[in-house]
């Protein structure tokens, strides 16, 4: 999702653009060992996440985001909270790709908007493809991309497109990524990408990125798993996290209760086929009630995959794009889990739904 | 220190440096080196900050504060991980390094200088009396750290560790 995507650091070489080179997320650079670190919890990260590289950066500039052209931060500031995302080159991180393959589960490419993002990203898929056979998704840029060129991604290897939509209503997205000083982001225009994607790639091969915390309420978040449920289209949930130097970052993130019933409901939306009258709000548009008997909530919630990263599943169905602390520091609960959550996990997640105050 | 007269302070070992000039607690990678009388300087040695991975924020528990060998005197968080600082030794918190607190980053770049991160009021005896084999579960100045002492058995602990982490994955290659 671009826009929870950190912004490039110092470090590593100080330029290089794709597609002969590509940035990795911190994890991933871990994993293939193109730098040191663990995690804090003992689990095995399978997914790698790759970022265009260009020197012009990203033309867009939504609120939120650690990419906006019109952030301003010191390069401290920026790698703060969010970590730097190692420039590689390409033809290294394939080798990595290769060595690395039976450990790994999902490859993401994440388009910025750039004029070159699809060239690049055509180029570095069909790198990836004709050396290993790890499933390949493509988080896309919109204002990039045609139907023509979806299906030139389906050739290529890619089985599964990612739209950041990010922002749930019109409104918001215009607010936030349209009306801002270098923006123009059209909402049209990325759900074009969302048809499109869904008539190319088929049910549940496309999914909408989603950050909660933006500014919009629950009921607006819930009617939208509604209608991407309906259409076999998978909403993936992102906390927002106030990125330093960007123009939303005073703004709080989510509570944790906020965030916990938020991804119980897309659970229950979205695999248990819940319809919006299921649920409750309050005069603020907020998540009040569920309208379900307690055996059946406390089954999913034990199940605990409500609370797992949302992500393209692996080859063979199992969680593959993990993102460990995509949107949170290390320090912090665990926003959304990159595994299986324990029993000491369960009792934390218990703990911010408050579900007494959610049944009837 | 007495026991490492005429060893050479540094060392280079599996592709990193090691002070021999100091001793170490084996499983947290945290060093100590007497700085004054009854008081010792503490830190991390480069294989522990190394495979923490990039450092985030380093915190520290407050001047004055009572430490118990083994017990956290503070907290590392690095790019994808967080966990506990644990003192070698037992004695009380007289500084912190408020540098290394700014940036983390005097961690990495000098882990056995500027890099340091706190001082105890422990005794070089005591210190030196923390030995790995010293089994005197009394003494409170850091028996129960177990600490390493003798260079040659330093080298080898530490070129095993590098072994092992290389083969865990979490040293770049």
């Amino acid at each position: 999702m671009l826009s929870q995507v950190p912004p490039p650091t110092a470090a590593g070489p100080v330029t290089g653009t794709s597609p002969e080179y590509v940035r990795i997320s911190m994890a991933s650079a871990i994993t293939l060992r193109v730098r040191s670190g663990r995690f804090s919890r003992d689990f095995a990260p399978g997914g790698i996440n790759l970022l265009l590289s260009y020197d012009e950066g990203c033309l867009s500039d939504c609120g939120y985001c650690g990419l906006a052209r019109a952030r301003v931060a010191s390069p401290e500031v920026r790698s703060f909270i969010r970590v730097e995302w190692p420039l590689v080159r390409t033809d290294e991180l394939v080798e990595r790709i290769v060595r690395f393959e039976p450990a790994l589960t999902r490859i993401c490419i994440s388009m910025v908007t750039h004029g070159h993002a699809y060239r690049d990203t055509c180029d570095i898929a069909r790198r990836i493809s004709a050396r290993a056979r790890v499933p390949i998704s493509v988080l896309v840029a919109p204002p990039a991309l045609n139907r023509e060129r979806l299906e030139n991604l389906r050739s290529i290897g890619v089985d599964m497109i990612g739209i950041g939509l990010d922002a749930v209503t019109e409104e918001l997205f215009a607010d936030i990524r349209t009306n801002v000083p270098a923006g123009g982001l059209k909402w049209q225009r990325y759900w074009d990408a969302v048809t499109g994607a869904r008539e190319v790639f088929g049910p549940w091969k496309v999914n909408v990125h989603i950050v909660v915390g933006l500014g919009e309420t629950d009921e607006d978040l819930l009617a939208l798993f509604v209608a991407l449920r309906d259409r076999q289209i998978s909403s993936y949930l992102f906390c927002f996290n106030p990125e330093p130097g960007t123009r939303m970052a005073a703004r709080p993130k989510p509570s944790l209760r906020r965030w916990r019933r938020v991804q119980l409901a897309r659970q229950l939306i979205e695999t248990e086929g819940y319809g919006l009258k299921r649920f409750g709000f309050d005069r603020d548009r907020g998540l009040a009630r569920v309208r379900a008997g307690r055996p059946a909530i406390e089954t999913v919630v034990a199940d605990a995959k409500a609370f797992m990263t949302n992500g393209c599943p692996g080859g063979k169905g199992e969680p593959g794009c993990t993102r460990p602390f995509g949107s949170y520091r290390p320090g912090e609960p665990f926003r959304d889990y990159p595994f299986a959550p324990q029993a000491s996990d369960l009792e934390e997640i218990r703990q911010s739904l408050r579900l007494e105050g959610l049944l009837e | 220190m007495g026991a490492l007269m005429g060893q050479p302070a540094r060392a280079r070992v599996a592709g990193f440096e090691l002070a021999l000039d100091r001793r170490y607690q084996p499983e947290t990678h945290m060093w100590v080196l007497p700085s004054g009388p009854a008081r010792a300087r503490i830190g991390m040695d480069p294989l522990g900050i190394e495979t923490s991975g990039t450092l985030a924020q380093l915190s520290f528990v407050p001047i004055g504060t009572e430490l118990t060998a083994g017990s956290p005197f503070g907290q590392l968080e690095a790019a994808k991980f967080v966990g506990p600082l644990i003192s070698p030794v037992s004695g009380a918190v007289l500084a912190v390094n408020d540098a290394v607190v700014r940036d983390p980053g005097l961690a990495e770049r000098d882990p056995y200088g500027a890099g340091w991160m706190i001082e105890a009021g422990v005794t070089e005896a005591g210190v030196t009396q923390a030995r790995r084999t010293d089994d005197s579960r009394g003494d409170v100045t850091g028996a129960r750290a177990g600490l390493l002492a003798d260079p040659a058995e330093i080298s080898a602990w530490f070129a095993a560790k590098v072994a092992d982490y290389r083969l865990k994955g979490v040293i770049a290659q």
